[in-house]
């Protein structure tokens, strides 16, 4: 059965297409960037498969089941919203945030347990930000909150991580590890990965697959064969320039840190 | 004065607990309109003849529920609807009591507290409605904190996001009736700020807010109302102002550290 299966999706907002002739078939385990500008419906595709936005017209299937059942069960889907709309002055402690991410495992009229809180504890170790556990999450920098905030996506064991824009607040290097972390993650536990994010270069070397979305899909397949100026063009409108990065740019950005 | 330590402290802590929510969802405009359409309700009881406090249960309850509904279905933003649901309710207030002269004594109680009759089943009754709303609370503080944190990632985790609003919008409702008694209807949107926004200067996680909140509220009461006894004031401004000291003590300290 596929993770993800989606025919011919139409999604109409206020009158006006957003989403048109969207098709994809995806594998369990496997990592799929989506990649675009902004405005292109991204957002509106991840959410529609989240169940959070109704098809206008067309099906989506995960596991074989519809969005709004499998929304039911809070327990399929890890998601990391593009802003994350969060006051600052919220009462709230980074273990606080992540223990949230158990509340789909831990089911309603329950109290979060133990183990529960071992799983947090978990999670926030493999983000690098254990120590900041007790601090007010208001009071973490871009990056840090955006790691807090993945392992709480995290810390439920779903299936299917859902991830919008993860990387603002992330700087260049920072992108590199947390693309290895998602890799190790796949790898581990079999997640299925689903990303969106407007940075077409880096993403390539880590996906399985990759879906050029604007509006449509004008690419989908292999990452390299993104990598076209025909492709880009299509996606972004004219005036496109291909900048590659290679080792030898990754390398003397280290080399200029240390 | 037994009587109204004891019915105040029952309505500070709701009104405490009510208070956090209040303050992180940003619903003090809504808690404020729910408040004075609550004198809509409390009129048709006059009119009626029915008992006034039930009336205002289910009139400020439908009331809430409208403006949730009105809002959801977004064609006139919340606010708006807040502010013509309030309005119109005060309005048909002034009308029926208009109407049905002979109550200005009891309409003043209503409107700004009457500690000294309260009767024994109104006593019983803020116990009872003590237990209600700190149970459904505490029962579903996880999903009502997880709501007010992201009502996205909420849903997301099975959270049926529209009943926890609607739940709480019910107990909030609940909540203002109860208090009524003790500040008036003028002024019980207060004990629906004050205390969690003092709390919330101080609070790291959200059970120590509720705590404080209820420790704030608890306190202004009893001061308010020792002080008001006392000095001959209006209990209900008395509890009002002192919660308003205690917050302007507390943002002091903040603003020092």
């Amino acid at each position: 059965m596929k993770a993800i299966e989606i025919n011919n999706l139409i999604i109409k907002l206020n009158g006006r297409e957003v989403l048109k002739n969207i098709n994809l078939s995806l594998n369990e385990g496997q990592f799929i960037g989506i990649v675009g500008p902004n405005g292109g419906g991204k957002t509106t595709l991840l959410r529609a498969i989240l169940g959070l936005m109704k098809p206008t017209s067309g099906g989506i299937r995960i596991f074989g089941r519809p969005p709004e059942e499998v929304l039911k069960t809070g327990c399929m889907f890890g998601y990391l919203p593009q802003i994350l709309k969060v006051k600052p002055d919220f009462p709230i402690r980074v273990i606080d945030v992540v223990m949230m991410g158990r509340y789909g495992r831990v089911g309603i009229l329950r109290w979060p347990g133990e183990k529960d809180r071992k799983k947090a504890i978990e999670y926030l170790s493999m983000m690098g930000v254990e120590e900041l556990r007790n601090v007010p999450f208001g009071q973490l920098s871009g990056g840090q909150q955006q790691r807090a905030s993945i392992a709480r996506a995290l810390a439920g064991e779903p299936k299917i991580l859902v991830l919008d824009e993860p990387n603002t607040g992330i700087d260049v290097i920072g992108q590199g590890d947390f693309y290895h972390l998602l890799k190790g993650l796949q790898k581990r536990f079999g997640i299925t990965i689903l990303m969106a994010s407007h940075d077409i270069g880096t993403i390539t070397a880590y996906v399985d697959e990759i879906a050029c979305l604007n509006y449509t899909f004008h690419y989908q397949g292999n990452p390299l064969g993104a990598l076209n100026e025909n492709v880009l063009t299509e996606l972004y409108g004219k005036n496109v320039d291909l900048l590659l990065h290679t080792d030898i740019c990754d390398k003397c950005e280290r080399l200029r840190r240390v | 004065m037994q009587k109204a330590l004891f019915v105040g402290i029952m309505v500070s802590l709701i009104s405490g607990l009510i208070s956090v929510f209040v303050v992180l969802r940003k619903m003090s405009f809504i808690g404020a309109g729910i408040s004075h359409a609550a004198f809509g309700g409390v009129a048709i009881g006059f009119f009626t003849g029915i008992n006034p406090t039930i009336t205002a249960i289910i009139y400020t309850i439908a009331v809430a529920l409208g403006i949730e509904l009105v809002s959801r279905k977004g064609k006139i933003s919340e606010d708006v609807s807040i502010g013509i649901f309030f309005a119109s309710s005060m309005a048909l207030g002034i009308v029926l009591v208009s109407l049905s002269r002979g109550y200005t004594v009891d309409l003043f109680g209503y409107l700004f507290g009457n500690i000294l009759a309260i009767t024994k089943e109104e006593v019983l009754l803020s116990l009872f409605v003590a237990i209600f709303v700190i149970g459904l609370i505490m029962l579903f503080l996880k999903e009502i904190f997880l709501t007010s944190y992201n009502e996205e990632i909420a849903r997301v985790s099975g959270i049926s996001v529209r009943a926890i609003n609607i739940l709480f919008l019910i107990v909030l409702s609940v909540s203002i009736v109860i208090s009524i008694k003790i500040v008036g209807i003028i002024l019980v949107s207060a004990l629906l700020v004050i205390p969690g926004a003092t709390a919330q200067l101080f609070a790291k996680n959200v059970y120590f807010m509720i705590v404080a909140s209820c420790g704030f509220a608890v306190f202004s009461t009893i001061l308010g109302l020792l002080l008001s006894y006392e000095f001959d004031i209006a209990p209900g401004g008395s509890i009002v102002l002192t919660a308003t000291v205690l917050f302007l003590i507390a943002l002091f300290l903040k603003k020092r550290q």
